[in-house]
């Protein structure tokens, strides 16, 4: 999952990637990797690729403050509409 | 750049460099005056004439404008300035006069506006012809909401309370000037609560979404509003200031380039809602209006091209219209401020 989300932010969101070492603990907020669009991409991109919905309550900064971050957060979705499920 | 507009401007008794008034005392007493002027209209004058019959009710309005327009002389000089700088040849020095007198009209006219929209709206809205609205429910009946592209044009502050008025869940992304940290104060909070909040905000269907430093949800809490099939509003010549999470990109605009923010048509883009230009304008007698919903503009390909498309609009209607924009808020001080949110450099001037 992480060199996944690694990869798609990597392609498509960072405009040089050459110029930026993406690690699973990049801070993608403060760095600002992500900004207010790419993170509607993102969160677009994890639903359709992880079948998850993602909530107004859950744009956190902790949700998508990394990689590591945002693995955590799909994980616990997954969990959690397995459960509902 | 218009040198009627140049000649004028210097000659009306500022300096090429700075508007300086000729002594400070004078400068400090009008300043007084005219903050004396702007509290007792907006809290006192305002809402006690607003629902008298229309033609009385601007009529205050207009008065108290040409007021205005005569005692802010350094604010007038600084509009006229600028629409020759934004219009160059295309106004003569008559016509810029006309349209800065025409703006401050706008500017009071707009507040009469708002607070008529207290309670059901009514009081505005039978004054509000609205054209295209078969554009906005056939948006709807997709389902995946739709986004409402506006400009701070004729009476910006009410444009989306009218479409909530109307029964439309509408959601806007905007920053009320009085969540600033310069308008912490009590007072002044409370004061531009009364005059925003009741008229104005509750019309909205949400709280505003605001996007400035620190907030880096504002696309994806603008895509759950669509989601929910829902409107979203936004001012797509809403200046970008510094530290903005965005991302703006440089625009061709009137007679320069703008620093702009294309989000509008992104968003619309990747949710798959449609994007239309609405413009709401004030008609000769200053109490009518017409709201203009343009049919959707197309974003299936690169959002740029969409969004050059609604600036398109937005710039025709300002090319018509020029007194009804509103780029040039007089109380910000230095000469070119609101010229250099537009994109101009201080060496234009």
């Amino acid at each position: 999952m992480e060199s996944v989300i690694s990869v798609y932010i990597s392609r498509e969101l960072v405009s040089e990637p050459q110029s930026i070492t993406l690690e699973n603990d990049t801070p993608l907020l403060e760095s600002r990797i992500l900004d207010s669009l790419s993170l509607l991409k993102l969160v677009l991109f994890l639903e359709k690729q992880f079948g998850i919905v993602v909530g107004g309550q859950e744009l956190v900064p902790e949700n998508f403050a990394t990689i590591n971050a945002i693995c955590r957060f799909v994980n616990s979705k997954k969990a959690t509409e397995k459960e509902r499920e | 750049v218009n040198r009627n507009v140049l000649l004028h401007w210097k000659s009306d008794g500022g300096s090429s460099a700075t508007f300086r008034p000729s002594s400070r005392l004078q400068a400090a007493v009008r300043r007084a005056l005219l903050s004396i002027d702007n509290h007792t209209y907006r809290t006192v004058v305002v809402p006690m004439v607003a629902f008298l019959p229309a033609p009385l009710a601007y009529g205050v309005a207009l008065v108290r404008s040409d007021l205005r327009y005569r005692l802010m002389r350094s604010s007038r000089r600084k509009i006229i300035y600028s629409f020759g700088l934004l219009f160059g040849d295309r106004l003569s020095q008559r016509e810029c006069d006309r349209v800065a007198r025409d703006n401050f009209r706008s500017m009071s006219c707009e507040t009469i506006d708002a607070m008529r929209l207290l309670g059901s709206g009514k009081a505005l809205l039978g004054l509000v012809e609205v054209r295209g609205l078969e554009h906005l429910r056939a948006a709807l009946a997709g389902g995946k909401g739709a986004v409402l592209c506006s400009a701070h044009f004729g009476s910006p502050k009410s444009c989306f309370s009218i479409i909530g008025a109307l029964g439309f869940p509408i959601t806007i992304v905007a920053r009320w000037r009085y969540h600033e940290k310069r308008r912490k104060r009590l007072l002044i909070k409370l004061h531009y609560r009364l005059r925003n909040d009741y008229p104005v905000n509750s019309h909205l269907h949400r709280p505003n979404i605001e996007r400035h430093p620190g907030t880096w949800g504002s696309a994806v809490e603008a895509a759950m509003v669509l989601r929910r099939n829902e409107l979203v509003g936004i001012m797509i010549d809403a200046e970008v200031r510094p530290g903005d999470p965005s991302k703006p990109m440089t625009f061709d605009f009137l007679n320069g380039k703008a620093m702009l923010v294309p989000g509008a048509t992104e968003i619309a883009q990747l949710t798959g809602a449609p994007v239309m230009v609405m413009l709401l304008r004030r008609l000769a007698d200053w109490r009518h209006q017409v709201l203009e919903i343009s049919p959707p503009i197309h974003v299936e390909g690169d959002p740029v091209v969409a969004f050059k498309q609604c600036l398109a609009l937005v710039e025709a209607a300002i090319q018509r219209y020029p007194a009804q924009w509103r780029p040039l808020p007089v109380s910000r001080g230095g000469v070119g401020g609101p010229l250099e949110v537009y994109g101009f450099e201080r060496s234009d001037l």
